[in-house]
């Protein structure tokens, strides 16, 4: 694939004199890439890349490379711990495990009791690979509610996905699309799912053409072809402008239309309803610039659409999503080799089976937090956060008693941050599993210390759509810490679901790996498994879905009484929706871009990591700061209808004069009061979570793209 | 005779600052001291379109070292195989060297009170091994270290191969 192939593994052991190697699996982001770990005197001293691991090949990012000075962080947890003092007071008393666990199975069991099931939620963030075993205690608990980021991160892309073409599309980079379309994501920089920013510098390197959708300019962005700068969250219009291109010159792949879709006439009906007039409009893109994207990506084969987590953070979330599947559908990429594939999963017990979904009773899953609004969310087993606060706070429809946190730092990821923590503090039990005591964990009545991934085995990737599987083997012992995995295989038994675990994890482990007639003790000797590639599957089977074709008008969502086919929807707070509004707040805000070495609100304690970024850096462009008297590096005020936070000023012409583009998730873990800063410079503080502004399918909360003003501080 | 050098493919990087916790993870340079690191180009207009670049900068190895010749206790010496190394041990921390590098690649290091610098990684080329950050570390492989001629080849091939605008392979000299 390329000519690197460096790291001599026998050569550094002997060299810096290291006492052994692990060969393991990262997961600083989603996870992904292979490492070799060297370890001396018992501690990991060196992370380095794995050349043969697929997934990187050898490179690795700054988040993997500082994974030692987390796990070895001096603020570190590396015992349970119970408040001692009143919420928010920073009081804690070092307690053992079996009273840490005892303590929360004993409130499990009574809520459940006298509030039903329903009263306990379980939630994780971006998921530390342990969704399958907080689904698996939720569901035989009789939970229907498990607060994750699904409902705006990856979520609505399988749920979209699953709709529309049976499962995820995934960039085949292996075999060098030609030309990639870059979808308001830096996978550069970032941590999408599955693949990493390696082999996508790859196919460019190979000749790969670039369009990027980006409202900021970006550094692919600058090396792309075209660059559409279009106005902040219209990108459902946008996809629809390009798709009524490809529609009307029929730029379509005609075979694929006539025999392998569902709806067309109907899907013609609606693009017709998005002239290029009309989206240069709505987008502020020039028509010209649409149609020769449309035309680009139609004519070059194959081509690819890199997505990413910002389109799905938006009231037209599951539109964006199916709009981009249909893209690369109608062009001939879908499952083509290069394209866009739905590869399959080595066959295992999948994430799914494993979450025991089918153990819910049904009149449990009724109850899903508001499962009836966002219907799309719900068949999904996802849940919009607001329902959890709303839940707390007003007791609708019924009193939720307790939040367990498994790596998840509400109060700084979800939108409406002062109603997140009103509602944190307020609970009235919530138990914490974490690295450190965060603004969240700061706000719990337990915190228990979890293991990194350094300290655990596990089936990395086992959730993911890529299909491969790599096995996370465990390097070192850091204190009383422990996987997530193994504290709920724990708990899982003091709360009566002993007959669906086992005696430690390496028995779960071992019961996913089941199907496939191996042990965890014999996949930790290998290096990787993949399931079989096979292109064009559909032409056999067709697609996995209620008509087997790729769903341009979705049954599934008609079913659910929803508009089948994608629409745009205005951004709930914009200068067109709302105009009076944006005469008090005149500049949209986008929000999120992400910064190499965090992974959203974690690493900032993390000494070389927080070396790259000291303080949250709004950007702002420089007639607009002229015009409001900022200049670089000057601490400015950032002000929405909920709150306001400051960030610095970085000056950037890369954005529109009317766009202000804010970091998200910062804090300041070296503030050692118990806020840690929480409200300072938290972008959330700003957002809005209202239903309506939600959207109508996933639930998905629209934290990208608002209105605010900007003022220079002073006085401070 | 030059024998190694470490070259940037610039139009490759993507600004992931990779390598300046790959130099941090083997060099151990105190909070502050960035031995590589990577800077912004722009936005700025060329050929009516806005370009932006990141610029990965360190020592350059220069042929004639400017900074060898302004230290006054001679603790930056070149080697023959182009290396050009700072000694930790025998400088005083006068910063002269700092003011005679045209490319900013000195640090000054607070805690030891001396200046740093990239010295390629010596202790592990002197074994065989390559420098921390150029160790197919880089997501973007825009890190390349050795022969400058070697490089020179890969480069050519690679600018042929990809099919983006502009192409800068070098920091400014």
């Amino acid at each position: 694939m390329h000519g690197f192939q460096y790291a001599n593994v026998a050569r550094e052991m002997e060299a810096y004199g290291y006492d052994s190697v692990v060969k393991s699996h990262c997961r600083m982001c989603h996870g992904g890439c292979g490492v070799f770990v060297f370890v001396k005197d018992g501690k990991v001293a060196r992370i380095t890349g794995d050349p043969d691991c697929p997934i990187n090949h050898g490179t690795l990012c700054s988040k993997g490379l500082a994974s030692a000075q987390l796990a070895y962080h001096p603020d570190r947890l590396t015992y349970p711990v119970k408040r001692v003092g009143p919420k928010g007071s920073s009081k804690w008393e070092r307690i053992s495990w079996d009273e840490a666990l005892d303590t929360i199975a004993a409130r499990i069991l009574d809520y459940k009791e006298k509030y039903g099931a329903e009263s306990i939620v379980f939630g994780y963030g971006t998921g530390r690979e342990n969704e399958a075993v907080i689904y698996r205690i939720a569901n035989l608990l009789g939970s229907p509610n498990v607060l994750t980021a699904g409902h705006f991160c990856y979520g609505p892309r399988i749920a979209t996905s699953i709709i529309t073409c049976g499962t995820n599309p995934i960039i085949d980079y292996e075999n060098f699309p030609k030309c990639i379309m870059m979808w308001g994501n830096n996978m550069t920089i970032s941590n999408p799912d599955e693949y990493k920013g390696e082999p996508f510098s790859v196919a460019l390197d190979a000749g790969a053409k670039l369009i990027v959708v980006d409202p900021r300019l970006t550094r692919p962005a600058a090396r792309a072809h075209i660059w559409l700068q279009l106005r902040p969250g219209t990108d459902a219009a946008l996809a629809l402008g390009m798709l009524n291109v490809i529609v009307n010159e029929e730029l379509y792949d005609r075979e694929f239309v006539n025999n392998y879709t569902h709806g067309w006439d109907a899907f013609v009906k609606r693009v017709n309803e998005y002239p290029l007039e009309r989206v240069e409009e709505i987008t502020w893109v020039p028509q010209e610039k649409i149609r020769e994207a449309a035309r680009l990506f139609a004519a070059t084969k194959p081509a690819a659409v890199q997505w990413g987590v910002a389109i799905e953070q938006q009231i037209n979330c599951a539109d964006n999503d199916r709009l981009l599947m249909f893209l690369i559908g109608l062009t001939g990429n879908i499952d083509a080799r290069g394209g866009q594939v739905l590869y399959k999963t080595p066959p295992i017990v999948n994430v799914g089976r494993f979450g025991a979904h089918d153990k819910l009773p049904r009149e449990q899953v009724a109850k899903r937090l508001g499962g009836e609004r966002f219907r799309l969310a719900g068949h999904f087993a996802i849940i919009n956060p607001k329902t959890v606060w709303d839940a707390i706070l007003e007791e609708k429809p019924y009193p939720v008693k307790m939040l367990f946190f498994i790596s998840s730092n509400p109060v700084l990821t979800r939108a409406n941050a002062c109603e997140v923590y009103r509602a944190l503090e307020k609970v009235e039990f919530m138990a914490v599993s974490d690295f450190f005591l965060t603004p969240t964990a700061e706000l719990a009545d337990i915190v228990l210390p979890a293991a990194t991934w350094l300290e655990m085995d596990y089936i990395g990737d086992f959730w993911k759509r890529h299909g491969y599987i790599l096995p996370r083997r465990k390097v070192v012992q850091v204190g009383e810490c422990r996987s997530d995995h193994e504290m709920l295989n724990d708990l899982a038994h003091r709360i009566g679901q002993g007959e669906h675990w086992w005696d430690t994890f390496e028995g779960g482990l071992d019961y996913i790996l089941a199907p496939m007639g191996i042990t965890w003790q014999e996949f930790k000797q290998m290096d990787y498994i993949r399931g079989e590639v096979k292109y064009e599957k559909y032409r056999e089977k067709g697609f996995s879905t209620p008509t087997r074709k790729f769903e341009l008008y979705s049954t599934v969502l008609e079913k659910m009484g929803y508009d089948p086919l994608p629409q745009h929807r205005e951004v709930p707070e914009s200068p067109v929706s709302t105009p009076e509004l944006y005469r008090e707040y005149p500049y949209i805000l986008i929000t999120g871009a992400r910064q190499p070495g965090f992974f959203h609100t974690e690493n900032r304690q993390v000494p070389w990591l927080r070396e790259l970024h000291r303080e949250p850096r709004v950007e702002i462009h420089p007639e607009t700061a002229a015009k409001e008297g900022i200049k670089e590096g000057d601490w400015v005020i950032i002000e929405s209808p909920r709150g306001k936070v400051r960030q610095r000023a970085r000056l950037f012409s890369g954005i529109d004069p009317r766009v202000v583009a804010a970091q998200h998730a910062w804090w300041y873990p070296e503030r050692k009061d118990p806020g840690h800063g929480w409200d300072e410079s938290n972008i959330n503080i700003l957002t809005d979570n209202a239903y309506e502004g939600c959207d109508p399918a996933m639930g998905a909360t629209n934290v990208r793209t608002l209105l605010c003003r900007i003022r220079l501080e002073v006085g401070r | 005779m030059q024998k190694y050098v470490l070259l940037i493919d610039h139009e490759a990087c993507w600004g992931c600052m990779t390598c300046e916790v790959a130099c941090k993870q083997e060099n151990k340079a105190p909070d502050g001291v960035k031995l590589i690191y990577v800077t912004e180009d722009g936005p700025k207009e060329s050929a009516g379109k806005l370009n932006f670049l990141y610029r990965v900068n360190n020592c350059r190895h220069c042929e004639n070292p400017f900074c060898a010749e302004a230290c006054p206790v001679e603790a930056i010496s070149k080697r023959d195989d182009g290396i050009v190394i700072m000694d930790n041990e025998t400088c005083t921390g006068c910063e002269a060297c700092l003011e005679a590098c045209p490319y900013h690649a000195i640090a000054f290091d607070k805690e030891l009170r001396i200046s740093r610098k990239c010295n390629l990684c010596y202790q592990r080329v002197d074994y065989g091994l390559i420098p921390a950050c150029a160790d197919n570390v880089c997501p973007a492989h825009c890190i390349y270290f050795g022969d400058p001629g070697e490089i020179e080849k890969v480069m050519a091939q690679k600018r042929k191969a990809r099919n983006t605008k502009s192409d800068c392979i070098t920091p400014e000299q």
